[in-house]
């Protein structure tokens, strides 16, 4: 993994904190980083890097953007008993792990439970750049995401506010369990 | 500082008041569109129709710097040989006085993309709006921009396209396909060496789409049978592509593409490839406030107004209607 010096992980932390605090719709200040770069700089993504990197997709999110990647951490990966997205011959099956986790625009955690509380009940639904529609909802604290295939994850720790994005690390895959057998 | 050009159609003049006081100017600008098709696909002979094109005349000025509304009438269009037509109304627009700089909205219909029908999975209309010289970014269908008809090499035959030693392959080499089978689709999908097939409940091919990652995966030559289109010029502005290469748009995707060896080189985007129109409504999915932190100050939810990020564009909404008021474009 790639690593940043202590003073670019600085304003990550500092400008995810100042988002915690924004209400819906107020401004939340991007960090001097890449979504692509903050990753790199999180030992919680190292697989998720690695499967950016495999799929040939880091110069997206180096890019303009705004994205919202829902970023699943390393044990995600480890607990789901997913195919190795990391493998050479795997790179078209990350690329749509990666689709499926991927949003347009900057959503931030404030705008997400704002959007939540507004859709009551039914929650508050994203559409993801595979074209599949993910669901928002409250359990107690937590944010669960719920995609179509009805694989869920929580949304975990501290979202990270980046130049051309925000993650927003996540316990699971959003993708369809394996058939049996 | 970054410059922001609004366009507001006739339309949503008409339906959002508001939302004229956000502009200086006012300009005009008409135009129509129909979209003859280009053959792609396999050795059956079917007709794929690429993209639409449109013509369309636009006048008007703005301020510099500042942001421009621009009165458009609707216009009409039809594609050709694809499925489906595409109407759509030109928009002029005014950006610090730049010439031929225009935004087309679609209007309700249907836009072909590799021959393949296109609507909105909520039937709410084609899903991309077409942009400035007369190009039109490829729609995402339904059915995910697949290829209709026989991959290259593969003749048809009665059950399909698929001869029985490709068939079983198929069945053989699945490369963990669950991926992207989705639970609404009434077909199968199956991945085989970069490509995605798409087959039908009895059997028979009845798509196929190379893959991002895949056979689109850098540094792999581009396809020759598979179609693209370029990125439009607003888009590329907007991401700052530059010329260094030559790039492509296709089923969501900005690659870019060596233009000597035809190699992708660099995935520069992904879009989503919807259509947000004035007058129609927003698409499912953007429940949350998404606006690009450098706007937020600027674009602020109220109760009256929403305003919703999509491939390069600000969309402003109506709360209660759901209703796209404007589109707003995010030059720098």
């Amino acid at each position: 993994m790639r690593r940043l010096a202590p003073w670019i992980l600085a304003p990550i932390a500092a400008v995810s904190l100042a988002a915690c605090n924004n209400a819906a719709g107020d401004a939340a200040a991007p960090a001097e980083v890449t979504m692509n770069a903050a990753i790199a700089a999180d030992d919680q993504f190292d697989t998720l890097e690695a499967v950016v990197e495999n799929a040939g997709l880091e110069a997206v999110l180096n890019g303009v953007g705004p994205y919202t990647v829902i970023a699943p951490v390393n044990d995600a990966f480890n607990q789901s008993g997913a195919p190795d997205f990391t493998a050479d011959d795997m790179a078209a099956q990350g690329a749509e792990l990666v689709r499926a986790h991927l949003l347009p625009g900057t959503v931030t955690r404030e705008d997400l439970l704002a959007a939540i509380d507004r859709g009551g009940a039914d929650g508050a639904t994203l559409l993801t750049m595979a074209d599949e529609v993910l669901t928002f909802t409250r359990d107690g604290d937590a944010i669960v995401v719920t995609a179509e295939n009805g694989a869920t994850a929580r949304l975990t720790g501290r979202e990270v506010v980046a130049s051309n994005g925000v993650i927003q690390p996540a316990d699971g895959l959003l993708i369809g369990a394996a058939p049996a057998g | 500082m970054r410059n922001h050009t609004i366009m507001i159609s006739a339309l949503a003049l008409a339906l959002a008041v508001p939302a004229t006081s956000m502009a200086d100017t006012q300009g005009q600008g008409r135009g129509n569109g129909q979209g003859p098709a280009e053959q792609a696909g396999g050795d059956h002979g079917s007709a794929h129709g690429d993209h639409g094109n449109g013509r369309g005349d636009g006048n008007g000025s703005s301020e510099r710097g500042q942001p421009a509304a621009r009165e458009a009438d609707r216009g009409d269009g039809n594609g050709h040989n694809g499925r489906g037509g595409q109407g759509r109304a030109e928009r002029d627009q005014g950006r610090d006085h730049t010439p031929g700089n225009r935004v087309e909205v679609t209007r309700p219909g249907n836009s072909g993309q590799n021959g393949v029908g296109n609507q909105g999975r909520d039937g709410q209309g084609p899903r991309r709006a077409a942009e400035d010289d007369a190009v039109i970014l490829h729609d995402r269908v339904a059915t995910r921009g697949l290829v209709e008809g026989c991959p290259p090499g593969l003749a048809w035959r009665d059950n399909g396209c698929l001869p029985p030693g490709q068939a079983r392959r198929l069945e053989s080499d699945a490369g963990y396909d669950w991926l992207w089978n989705r639970s609404r689709d009434d077909v199968r999908y199956t991945y085989v060496d970069g490509y995605l097939y798409q087959t039908r409940s009895d059997g028979g091919l009845s798509g196929w789409l190379p893959l991002l990652g895949g056979a689109l995966g850098l540094n792999h030559i581009w396809p020759q049978q598979y179609g693209y289109q370029p990125v439009p010029t607003y888009y590329s502005r907007y991401s700052g592509l530059g010329d260094r290469y030559d790039y492509r748009y296709a089923n969501g995707v900005v690659y870019g593409v060596d233009p000597q060896t035809q190699a992708i080189q660099q995935v520069a985007a992904l879009l989503t490839g919807q259509s947000w129109n004035v007058g129609q409504a927003m698409p499912r999915g953007y429940d949350a406030y998404n606006v690009p932190s450098a706007y937020r100050e600027q674009y602020k939810d109220t109760p009256d107004r929403w305003y919703r990020y999509n491939d390069g564009y600000v969309y402003q909404v109506d709360p209660t209607t759901r209703l796209v008021q404007a589109v707003i474009q995010l030059l720098s």
